[in-house]
């Protein structure tokens, strides 16, 4: 499969609607679909998972309700299966807590005139020195 | 101004069991945290005196708070590191809180500066009686097994929150004035146990022509 020319606004609009689905609490379960039942990996804090439904499970399970999100930069590249890399960097804040930066990436996999998440890992950024 | 000693204590626990409000109520609310980004960590900071043999001690107490990174379990080991007690929480209303506890013991063992730093467990929101779902005798077995002083205490009305961080002290002090042996001391964790006296001794053959 060659080279998807548009790669820039998948992006995009993947991170759009990935995070529109992600900070609604009650939207949040439907981002089932945006993951493969089997063939779909999260790294989450160093939590490895495969499968849309631990990789669920994970998501459901985190303890806050409100997110206010800021994305400072989307990074994307064309993939040599037609599937697409994006970089995330961004700010997030939960519930009342102090906004922590945060890393994440994702690949998507071509399917079907469409795309899934095949690869995706998520780090706050904090270090191990002050 | 000057202090004899200075401690740095952590708060752990899931988020929700109230360990902002806990140290909130500790410092006599008052707001004048700072925050460390890198390492998301916030601490706040109360002078006390400590009274040993008859002797004042002046102590300036760090006490270091996550900042919701909990949430996302990222805490990094800087989190842990060169802390000399700590307090654990969790929330007599919540049992998932409590039974999170056993994970917090573990990451402690793993990060602490050693195997089995002074920790004060606490069951918090004592206050909320009519909420509550972890008995104490529960609370008390897990302290026991783990060797951990458990008290109940309310961040709300303040019941029995000084007496938590106080008696943390009193363990983390009488630890340090005991400690014959420095390698139990905090920040020394990993480090060859005679490297001190190398230094010393290249010192002075440096000095010593």
């Amino acid at each position: 499969m060659a080279l998807n020319p548009q790669y820039e606004a998948i992006g995009k609009g993947f991170v759009q609607q990935y995070y529109a689905l992600f900070d609604d609490p009650a939207q949040r379960p439907n981002l089932v679909n945006m993951y493969n039942i089997e063939s779909s990996f999260m790294s989450f804090e160093g939590t490895q998972l495969q499968g849309s439904v631990k990789i669920m499970e994970k998501l459901t399970s985190l303890s806050f309700q409100k997110i206010n999100r800021v994305i400072t930069a989307v990074d994307s590249q064309p993939m040599f299966d037609g599937g697409v890399l994006i970089n995330v960097l961004g700010r997030l804040q939960t519930d009342e807590d102090i906004p922590h930066a945060y890393v994440q990436t994702f690949v998507l996999k071509p399917i079907e005139g469409s795309f899934f998440v095949q690869h995706d890992t998520f780090r706050l950024v904090l270090h191990d020195t002050i | 101004m000057e202090y004899d000693y200075l401690i740095k204590f952590l708060a752990l626990g899931d988020s929700g069991v109230g360990k902002t409000s806990f140290l909130y109520q500790y410092t006599d609310g008052t707001f004048n945290s700072r925050f460390i980004s890198t390492v998301g960590i916030d601490f706040r900071e109360k002078r006390l005196l400590y009274q040993t043999k008859g002797r004042n001690h002046r102590v300036h107490l760090q006490l270091w708070d996550t900042a919701g990174q909990e949430r996302f379990r990222s805490l990094t080991t800087a989190f842990y590191r060169d802390a000399m007690g700590f307090l654990l929480l969790f929330d007599l209303t919540s049992e998932q809180s409590f039974i999170e506890i056993r994970n917090w013991i573990e990451q402690l063992r793993i990060h602490a500066y050693c195997d089995s730093p002074d920790v004060i467990l606490c069951g918090n929101k004592a206050d909320l009686e009519d909420r509550r779902v972890i008995m104490e005798w529960r609370a008390r077995d897990l302290a026991e097994k783990n060797n951990l002083v458990y008290i109940e205490t309310s961040a709300a009305t303040g019941q029995n929150v000084a007496r938590a961080v106080e008696t943390l002290l009193e363990r983390v002090m009488i630890r340090m004035e005991s400690a014959v042996d420095k390698a139990m001391l905090p920040g020394r964790r990993g480090r060859p146990r005679d490297l001190d006296n190398v230094d010393l001794n290249s010192q002075q053959k440096s000095c010593g022509c």
